[in-house]
């Protein structure tokens, strides 16, 4: 059998996906209550027998190498193989931070040629789906293909999102544009190749040469039309199971309500394609007498004693007895105090919100106005650690920056639209040394 | 520090628990959702920085084997100490069954001499409680005892289910008597004790050397033999007060009472205290899910679950589907057991992977005694054995006990009144029967 390495690019900053990347990489970004977007590929990978797996960080790589470490969720703490982090490094020559995909790959160029795979499968650490690999590696061996790239169907009008391309009847590519601002179809690229490992080096070292204003050294800009340029044999693999780009806050919302329905796309619960994660030991969730839970993910650790409605819910999050979660995301040991309503909102892990507030409140669905592009959807965002005062107010697109404390709320309303952040200090544990508190809060 | 040695017997089959320990060890019996009983006993050790711990087992020790493995859950997989599973094997000399638990513990005895432990701590693996040993041995080092019992005071109507003991001021045992008739007091053995090493070795040894044909033969049990020889020579023996929470869950009514105690508001056990944490060996699931129109209340809902019945003061283990217009009330229903549309099951322990028809009625009408088992299944509580699958339209009674691996086939009639057993009499095993009617074994 041929050895397959599988490369996850997982250094991205999703910035579209505002306060929840602001602290963590997107893959990092916690889904479906108890997983982290990149479980997702790694699961793929391990489901699909590929255990040779290197996962190339750059931006804010703490979250992720705490959730990966040795990788015994996913077994891979092998001996042969097994799963490496690659953060960039200084080295002799040429080495700095990643310039774009193919620039992060290129630089770990050593450890790829070393590993001796006769394939690369490179992925992107930010897709939420469920695909095994090796129907795709089979069809770039049969197609004798230089490279090939995974193609779903995607809606026309997100077609500026994806590249975009054209095949012909064997499935090889025709045309392909990257990030078309008039999209001629809907076959997207997700992002994700096979290369012969040796084809792989020779396009990456080609590109390499290339200065900044020729190239920008991103796969999808400039190494498959480069490839095409050159005429060599690009072929798009059709996949047509669940895959989901989970990189805005409206696409990440929604992809949690999908999980909701009652036969879901993505079925989490199928036990031949297992998602594997870091799991926390947690007691079973307790829910109390008197509350209503319904359409919702619940994960261990809760504790319910309000309503939760068309949620998900992580580990360890408390709902007080009269409060009321409905079509939103709440993400690990964040609790609701009593008498609050949350509303088709996301909050980070360990927020507290206080007593009698309403989050996502009314009908003014005003954009919000630092981040009008991002923020227009009506989803209300509180970022991590931020503690919310008693009877506070939040209306739509809002959004509540990180590590905020009680006082930073001058008022107790915020319009929609309204952001509130703490800008004084870059981290909580500034504030909290600045206000000679200790740093870990006695609470 | 010294170095502590824990023992843990977890040999005992457990006839009490009736159908639950009818393929397995009482230790093994799962709790709480998703625990099995000894790792309340594992994690008390990990918690109290024990990392020496053998495990003795003798009857049905496979589900107990599986759970345990290396000890991964505990941190229990290490070089030095860690866990070791001890089973009984041949020797040159008089090794046999164990006849007893002390006799359980002097075959380990070459073990236990060459672990270098300064002190064993003899656990008993199928209790639920929370206890730190550290305090219970620096009273034995205080005292300089040659053994330490732990006590708790018990009811005195279930006085006579254990060794019930007097003490002086000091706390040393003045007297004591393993299950009384007519119990003098309420202070109870715990069935955990500690030792110096060689008090131990030496006192194992003299009861080894009882004569079974003897006036007064042994029957090696530390409760019945080697406690009161130890008083009769006028040893020091301690008695260890411990007021925390501690259960015997060795009868189905304290089994169930047990679960039910953990749905209060505020439960008597805190399973989600931080400082204390329960390791088990947790499968990986999703969260559950709880879809639209149900009702869930004061429950424990583990991982994996689906919902789409009613769950009332019952606690689900991972993976337990309630179909459509299912009621489970006041019951304790364990890994992946499906309740079909339509059913009610009513203070009710079903056992794994158990399949109940549509429109059944489990646990209804009238309690009689269990016929069968009328000393242990007279409470009330109906008993299914795992993997049974029961036909549709099934009604069964108050105290039945339906056996493991119980087919449709074997229901005579669609009613049990109360009282009433079915069992697969057949065949001892669930895959016998299937070869049998040319099933594959893994239907």
């Amino acid at each position: 059998m041929s050895k397959v390495l599988a490369v996850i690019l997982a250094g991205g900053q999703g910035e579209r996906l505002s306060l929840l990347s602001e602290k963590r990489a997107k893959p990092a970004v916690p889904f479906a209550g108890k997983y982290r977007i990149i479980d997702f590929a790694l699961s793929n990978c391990v489901n699909s027998g590929i255990y040779d797996l290197a996962i190339l960080t750059q931006y804010r790589p703490h979250s992720l190498n705490d959730h990966i470490g040795i990788g015994k969720p996913w077994d891979l703490d092998r001996r042969q193989g097994g799963v490496h982090l690659l953060q960039p490094y200084v080295g002799r020559e040429d080495a700095d931070w990643y310039q774009g995909t193919a620039d992060a790959v290129y630089q770990n160029l050593t450890f790829i040629m070393e590993s001796r795979a006769d394939y690369v499968l490179v992925l992107a650490g930010d897709h939420i789906y469920r695909m095994d690999y090796r129907p795709m590696i089979d069809f770039h061996q049969q197609r004798r293909a230089d490279a090939t790239l995974g193609a779903v169907v995607v809606p026309i009008e997100e077609g500026h999102r994806f590249g975009i391309l054209d095949t012909d009847m064997e499935g090889r590519v025709v045309t392909f544009e990257e990030k078309p601002a008039k999209p001629k179809g809907t076959l997207g690229s997700m992002g994700i190749y096979v290369f012969d490992r040796n084809t792989l080096a020779r396009v990456l070292l080609e590109d390499a040469r290339l200065d900044g204003n020729a190239s920008q050294h991103d796969f999808g800009r400039n190494i498959i039309p480069n490839m095409l340029a050159r005429h060599e044999r690009v072929f798009a693999y059709p996949f047509t199971g669940y895959w989901q780009d989970v990189g805005t806050i409206q696409s990440y919302w929604e992809a949690h309500m999908e999980l909701l329905d009652d036969h879901p796309a993505f079925d989490l619960y199928d036990p031949s394609w297992v998602i594997h994660t870091l799991s926390e030991e947690r007691p079973p969730a307790h829910v109390h007498d008197g509350c209503q839970v319904t359409q919702s993910l619940i994960s261990h650790g809760c504790r319910i004693r309000g309503r939760v409605e068309r949620s998900v819910l992580s580990p360890g999050v408390v709902v007080e007895e009269g409060a009321e979660v409905r079509d939103s995301i709440i993400l690990f040991d964040t609790v609701i105090g009593a008498g609050s309503v949350v509303d088709r909102s996301i909050l980070d892990k360990e927020v507290v919100v206080g007593k009698n507030c309403r989050i996502g409140y009314g009908d003014d669905m005003t954009p919000n106005k630092q981040e009008p592009g991002r923020l227009n959807t009506g989803i209300t965002l509180v970022g991590k650690r931020s503690h919310l005062p008693d009877d506070l107010t939040v209306g739509r697109n809002c959004k509540i920056g990180t590590d905020l404390r009680p006082q930073d709320f001058t008022t107790d309303t915020l319009e929609s639209g309204d952001s509130v952040e703490d800008r004084s200090h870059g981290h909580g544990w500034e504030r909290d040394l600045a206000r000679r508190a200790p740093a870990k809060s006695s609470a | 520090m010294s170095k502590v040695l824990a023992v843990i017997l977890a040999g005992g089959r457990g006839e009490q628990l009736s159908v639950l320990t009818e393929q397995r060890g009482e230790a093994a019996v799962p709790f709480a959702g998703k625990y099995r009983i000894i790792d309340f006993a594992l994690s008390n050790c990990v918690n109290s920085d024990i990392y020496n711990v053998a495990v003795i087992t003798q009857y049905q020790p496979h589900s107990l084997k599986t759970h345990i493995g290396i000890g991964k859950p505990w941190d229990l997989d290490r070089r030095q100490g860690g866990i070791r599973l001890l089973e009984p094997y041949i020797g040159r000399g008089d090794t046999g069954w164990q006849k007893g638990t002390a006799d359980a513990v002097y075959q380990n005895l070459d073990f236990i001499m060459e672990s270098r432990a300064d002190y064993v701590l003899v656990l008993a693996g199928d209790h639920i409680y929370r206890m730190d040993y550290r305090p219970m041995i620096a009273f034995h080092q205080q005292r300089r005892a040659d053994v330490t019992l732990g006590a708790v005071v018990v009811r005195l109507q279930e006085g006579h289910r254990f060794g019930i003991l007097e003490t002086d001021a000091a706390g040393q045992v003045m007297s004591f008597e393993e299950k009384p008739a007519k119990p003098k007091g309420t202070l109870g053995s715990m069935g955990i004790y500690v030792f110096d090493r060689d008090t131990l070795a030496r006192v194992l040894m003299e009861d080894a050397g009882i004569d079974d044909n003897s006036e007064l033969p042994s029957r090696h049990d530390f409760g019945r033999n080697i406690i009161p020889g130890m008083l009769t020579r006028g040893e020091k023996v301690f008695a260890y007060p411990f007021t925390g929470y501690w259960q015997d869950v060795g009868t189905v009514q304290s089994y169930w009472e047990a679960h039910m105690g953990l749905l209060q508001d505020h439960p008597a056990f805190d399973l989600y205290d931080p400082s204390w944490v329960i390791h088990t060996l947790s499968e990986e699931r999703p969260p559950a899910y709880v879809s639209e129109g149900c009702h869930v209340s004061q429950s424990l809902i583990s991982h994996g679950c689906v919902i789409k019945g009613q769950v009332e003061r019952s606690v689900l283990s991972p993976g337990v589907i309630v179909e459509e217009g299912a009621v489970v009330r006041d019951s304790v229903v364990l890994f992946s057991t499906v309740i079909g549309a339509g059913s009610v099951v009513d203070r009710a322990i079903l056992d794994k992977e158990v399949v109940v028809g549509k429109s059944c009625r489990i646990g209804y009408g009238d309690a009689g005694p269990n016929k069968r088992e009328p000393d242990w299944l007279d409470t009330g509580i109906t008993l299914v054995g795992k993997r049974s699958h029961l036909p549709d339209n099934l009604t069964v009674g108050r105290n039945c006990k339906i056996g493991t691996d119980v087919r449709p086939e074997d229901f005579a009639t669609n009613s049990l009144a109360s009282g009433e057993t079915v069992e697969n009499r057949a065949f001892e095993h669930g895959w016998e029967r299937d070869f049998a009617v040319g099933l594959p074994a893994t239907s």
